[in-house]
């Protein structure tokens, strides 16, 4: 042929082939890089991030005084965990938001434990892609974990928080020490003073600040035996802003133990008078002090101190525990007179995928 | 051979240009990971948290009778001088074992003060668990920290020093 312009040749059509099918193959990888180039795991560790924050320096919402989060009964309005005392003390976290926030189990007592993965998503994972995820708090000191969420897999995003958990306060009181001289009476009366604005007052640092609104507090009386051997706990009334009222122990999540054996307000046969041989132990819980003794104050700086007041009937006239002639047993800073708060180390760990 | 053939592509300019085509895809697929900075931000700033989060742990008592871990362990130690506590107490927090991967960070800790009447700043060393080379890839935890110590001053009262904790992971 001798004019072949126009004209196309195999070997242009088979390398121009060759040249299509490797052009094809190479424009299909490149959605593959990019997809590398973003990747989950970059959001998976943001989202771990940002939940590690909001439960280590965030004290979640509602926050104290009124009505925080973790005493809330229904669980809907939960605005948003938070494990912090306050916001002012980031890492510091409170045994109660813990305790709340780390409860599954179903108890026939309100408040419900909260559900994986519905409530937790909501309120302290946030977002709109179905997260999984586990958190985890290992106490360190107490070598012991207690975690919500799955199984890890082989990948996710991480956060690791250090903190430290506030614990609560405790007085052992020998009531042997605290015995009156009038050996004619069978009736005593033993009081006990938590003065609210004087804890807030001499003591502003948080992280070790007694604060009955906030954390527990233990009271052990012993001892009792020692001075009569008829003893009758005729009743516990507990006086702050509201008017004085009785003891309302498991009713509350609050436990009062006698010789070591819990009492429970819902039967019958465990209501006052109540036999007591030796010990006496009451634990407050904060939404006791919170929701019952300063119920309906708004600010803190309004709460007056409480008084706790135990009433005794003996089987024969003998000196006891006593001091309604004297001043009552204050549960303030002095460490001979009350165990303080303490914090120990833990871990938080976040992981989502 | 046909003339006036002057422009064609053969079989031959086609599988080079294939060839060509594949050699770079497959470069750029093996080549070492690219990380945006948004990746090197995340684990800098895991990093970062941890060693913050343990400078503050060390700096606060436990209880209010008792004295900051750090605040003593800046002031008892001899100025200039490396301190074991301090290591060990850090090492803890860093890689104090829990659900998550293993923890092998290191890291380097000092502690800066500023003389008054110069206006001058002094570095002094605090612990290490590794000397740095310089192709370490760190990030900085710092924490002001009152201690009652004559350092950079002669007279013993107290007053802030930064200290400063460049962590690596291996």
């Amino acid at each position: 042929m001798t004019d072949d312009s126009g004209v196309l040749s195999i070997d242009f059509i088979v390398g121009f082939t060759i040249f299509l099918i490797a052009f094809i193959w190479v424009v299909s990888l490149i959605p593959g890089l990019l997809i590398n180039l973003q990747g989950f795991t970059i959001d998976y560790d943001a989202v771990a991030y940002r939940t590690g924050v909001i439960l280590v320096e965030d004290p979640g919402w509602p926050q104290a005084p009124v009505s925080p989060w973790e005493s809330k009964i229904d669980n809907d309005s939960v605005v948003r965990f938070g494990l912090a005392i306050s916001s002012d003390t980031p890492n510091i976290l409170s045994q109660e938001k813990v305790n709340r926030f780390f409860c599954t189990t179903a108890t026939t007592a309100f408040p419900l434990p909260f559900i994986y993965r519905v409530d937790y998503k909501e309120k302290a994972i946030f977002g709109d892609y179905p997260y999984r995820f586990n958190i985890s708090l290992r106490d360190v000191e107490r070598n012991a974990n207690q975690s919500i969420g799955d199984v890890l897999p082989e990948g996710y995003g991480y956060i690791r928080r250090l903190v430290k958990i506030k614990g609560g306060s405790n007085a052992t009181i020998d009531g042997y020490n605290f015995k009156n001289t009038d050996n004619n009476v069978t009736s005593h009366t033993f009081s006990i003073l938590i003065n609210t604005p004087n804890l807030y007052t001499n003591m502003t640092d948080l992280f070790y600040q007694i604060d009955p609104a906030r954390d527990q507090i233990m009271i052990n009386i012993t001892n009792l035996s020692k001075m009569n051997n008829n003893i009758t706990l005729t009743g516990i009334t507990v006086v702050g802003n509201s008017p004085a009222s009785s003891l309302q122990y498991t009713l509350t999540g609050n436990t009062l133990s006698l010789d070591n054996q819990i009492k429970d307000n819902t039967n019958p046969l465990d209501k006052f008078p109540q036999h007591v041989n030796d010990t006496i132990s009451i634990k407050f819980l904060p939404s006791y002090f919170r929701g019952d003794v300063y119920n309906g104050v708004l600010d803190e700086q309004y709460y007056q101190p409480i008084y706790i007041n135990l009433s005794f009937k003996l089987g024969s006239n003998s000196t006891f525990l006593n001091n309604s002639w004297s001043y009552p047993f204050d549960y303030n800073y002095d460490p001979a007179n009350v165990t303080q708060p303490q914090l120990r180390d833990a871990v938080v760990e976040v992981a989502v995928w | 051979m046909v003339s006036g053939d002057g422009g064609q592509l053969y079989t031959i300019e086609g599988f080079a240009a294939a060839l060509i085509m594949i050699i770079t895809a497959y470069l750029v697929v093996n080549a070492t990971s690219v990380y945006t900075a948004g990746d090197t931000h995340i684990n800098d700033m895991q990093l970062e948290a941890l060693g913050t989060d343990a400078l503050k742990m060390m700096d606060t008592p436990v209880s209010s009778d008792v004295p900051s871990p750090l605040a003593e362990i800046i002031t008892y130690t001899p100025v200039g001088n490396m301190n074991a506590t301090f290591k060990t107490m850090f090492m803890n927090y860093t890689n104090v074992s829990g659900a998550g991967p293993i923890h092998d960070i290191q890291f380097n800790a000092t502690y800066i003060c500023r003389k008054d009447p110069e206006n001058s700043i002094t570095i002094y060393p605090l612990a290490s668990s590794r000397n740095l080379t310089g192709g370490e890839h760190t990030v900085r935890a710092t924490k002001w920290v009152i201690v009652d110590k004559a350092v950079c001053e002669d007279s013993e009262k107290p007053r802030a020093v930064l200290v400063e904790v460049l962590l690596w992971r291996d």
